[in-house]
């Protein structure tokens, strides 16, 4: 599982762009979102709003243009691999992945001791990218649904009547910030516990052979 | 007609020691309430002053404790606000009329039969209890009989303070009084009464002056006019009680922004100067209470316009943090009221009780970490940092399916 090649194939520049770009206005906004929870110290609210929303425009347009970019760009179909095709068919499940959901649990849970046959990415990893898409846009309604000048729109009333007013909102758009803390944790650890190379690939664009 | 009220009202302020331009400011006042222009003061001074005869009106106490009467009553004498509410005749109010027993009783009957008044309810509607509360008079005439006695037949009823407007405080978890707003009960009974909404706790008398001379006079007690000729803000929940799906009428001009958007330490909260303990110097100067749990940013009422006592001050002005007593389900939605964030009730829950978002989070966040902590100490004990475990050569489920019929290959 690890013991691969890290060719640039799997991870194009533009890639490695747009996971930059995530990473930045993701530590902006979770900072931000913090202070603006709770400001721990003075002087920084103006700026602290200021950073969150233009940090949350850009990920989404981030976002966005990285869907549309995976039906044009083509990556890696396998780790290790310079054989590539349109991105969007190695990030959606691939033939590889079929059956391999339990089996990665099993992997995991230290309930068995080879590592399991997968894609460019493993079972558990593609529904993790996947969810957090619709979870970024779901987070950038919440937000909107606590903010003054749009929350009073049709679109996101309706949703502060649903979970019972603006509170219950502001709590949803804080567990989901921890959401993404979390996924990110375990985005990293995941990531790097065999070794360094996938961050080589993903931060320095640096190949690595096994 | 009209020379003769003016007269009238005049000799009236005169004798209560209002001077002209106290009452054409309170007016003022008034106008900026409806969300009118305050050069709309002569008119509503006009209208006031041309008011042909009183309109009766019946005060219906609900399930409270009797705070919005207290709002209205307590104001010293004399006030603006007293006088123009002389202009309403009570023909029911318990907590200040002089009738008492069957001659109380027989006011709501005559005045519901003879229709032309409005109502204005303070309290929840306390439908717990088998609906056995607040009854008055006859065992039988409790106090939901007695809402939709007064309501079927009202031009309009006027649900002040947040109790009537949802249940308010007395509907907080775990609401044993099963209370609820005028507006969802009164649907769920098929009134179809117009209902205006006017919370916060306690509700404050200039916005009942407000509605009132917006329906006397602005719109000519015409019920039609009154709700064509003033903006609102629906505001929709679903109420837990009567299980109704309700939109709440609120007039715009006072509950269409944010106390936070008017809010006098509204500088300060963008200058990021907090106040983080109260009775400090930070808040003496003046600085945001956002820290110590203003609910400000998410309750709309025009208090930091109107303000309250005699528009002398009003809650964040004199240094405490909003606790959002304008806003729906508010006690539960705003406590524990000098915390950022109102606690999730988890007594159902392995019998958390309260517990922050905040705290919750952590935990979870702390969890995962040391999950993670113990999994790569895992699997470094397996062997499997570095280069990997060995891996499979065909998948568990080719594996199975190969000894009867082929498996995904």
């Amino acid at each position: 599982m690890s013991g691969h090649a890290h060719y640039r194939e799997a991870h194009p520049l533009v890639f490695v762009i747009t996971h930059y770009i995530n990473l930045i206005c993701m530590i902006m906004l979770a900072f931000s979102g913090f202070y603006i929870h709770f400001p721990f110290f003075n002087g920084f609210m103006g700026v602290a709003r200021g950073m969150h929303f233009v940090a949350m425009y850009v990920i989404i347009i981030n976002l966005t243009f990285r869907i549309i970019a995976a039906f044009f760009v083509k990556t890696a179909t396998q780790l290790g691999s310079r054989a590539v095709d349109t991105d969007i068919k190695n990030w959606l499940p691939q033939e590889e992945n079929k059956h391999q959901f339990l089996e990665t649990v099993k992997y995991y849970l230290f309930l068995r001791k080879e590592g399991v046959i997968s894609a460019k990415y493993g079972s558990l990893q593609k529904i993790a990218y996947l969810a957090t898409i619709p979870l970024t846009y779901l987070q950038a309604y919440t937000g909107f649904a606590i903010y003054g000048p749009t929350m009073n729109m049709g679109f996101f009333s309706g949703g502060l009547e649903m979970v019972g007013g603006p509170m219950n909102m502001r709590i949803i758009h804080y567990f989901m910030m921890w959401v993404f803390i979390v996924f990110t944790m375990i985005h990293a650890y995941l990531a790097n516990i065999y070794n360094l190379n996938p961050s080589k690939i993903i931060f320095l664009w640096k190949e690595t052979d096994h | 007609m009209a020379q003769e009220a003016h007269g009238a009202l005049h000799d009236l302020l005169e004798v209560r020691g209002v001077t002209r331009r106290d009452f054409l400011k309170y007016c003022g006042s008034v106008a900026a309430a409806l969300g009118l222009s305050e050069t709309m003061a002569p008119q509503i001074a006009a209208a006031l002053e041309g008011a042909p005869k009183l309109l009766p009106a019946l005060w219906i106490n609900g399930g409270s404790c009797t705070g919005c009467t207290e709002s209205i009553a307590q104001v010293d004498s004399p006030d603006v606000a007293t006088i123009v509410l002389d202009y309403l005749s009570f023909d029911y109010f318990e907590t200040i009329m002089a009738t008492a027993g069957t001659q109380a009783e027989h006011n709501i009957t005559k005045r519901v039969e003879e229709g032309g008044y409005i109502v204005i309810y303070e309290g929840s509607v306390m439908t717990g209890f088998d609906g056995r509360t607040l009854t008055a008079g006859a065992p039988d005439k409790t106090g939901l009989a007695i809402l939709e006695e007064v309501a079927s037949n009202a031009l309009a009823v006027l649900a002040v303070g947040s109790c009537a407007v949802d249940g308010g405080w007395v509907k907080a978890h775990p609401n044993p009084a099963g209370a609820t707003g005028v507006a969802a009960y009164l649907q769920s009974k098929n009134i179809k009464t117009p209902v205006v909404n006017l919370p916060t706790c306690p509700v404050n008398p200039e916005w009942i002056v407000a509605m009132v001379v917006q329906l006397l006079l602005v719109a000519d007690r015409d019920v039609a006019k009154f709700v064509a000729a003033t903006k609102w803000v629906t505001r929709d929940y679903t109420d837990e009680v009567t299980k109704e799906k309700v939109g709440l009428l609120m007039p715009a001009g006072i509950y269409g922004q944010s106390i936070h958007d008017n809010c006098p330490r509204r500088g300060h909260f963008e200058n990021g100067e907090f106040v983080s303990k109260l009775g400090s110097k930070e808040e003496a100067m003046g600085y945001c209470l956002y820290k110590v749990g203003c609910k400000g940013p998410q309750t709309f009422t025009q208090c930091p316009v109107t303000r309250w006592n005699r528009r002398a001050s009003w809650c964040v002005e004199a240094g405490s943090p909003c606790i959002g007593c304008g806003g729906l389900n508010w006690v539960d939605n705003n406590a524990p009221f000098l915390m950022r964030m109102s606690d999730m009730q988890l007594d159902g829950v392995l019998g958390l009780g309260n517990v922050q978002p905040g705290t919750a989070a952590a935990v979870v966040g702390g969890v995962a970490a040391a999950a993670l902590v113990a999994h790569g100490l895992g699997m470094n004990a397996a062997g499997r940092v570095g280069d990997g475990p060995p891996m499979e050569t065909a998948k568990a489920y080719d594996r199975k399916r190969a000894a009867k019929k082929g498996g995904d290959k």
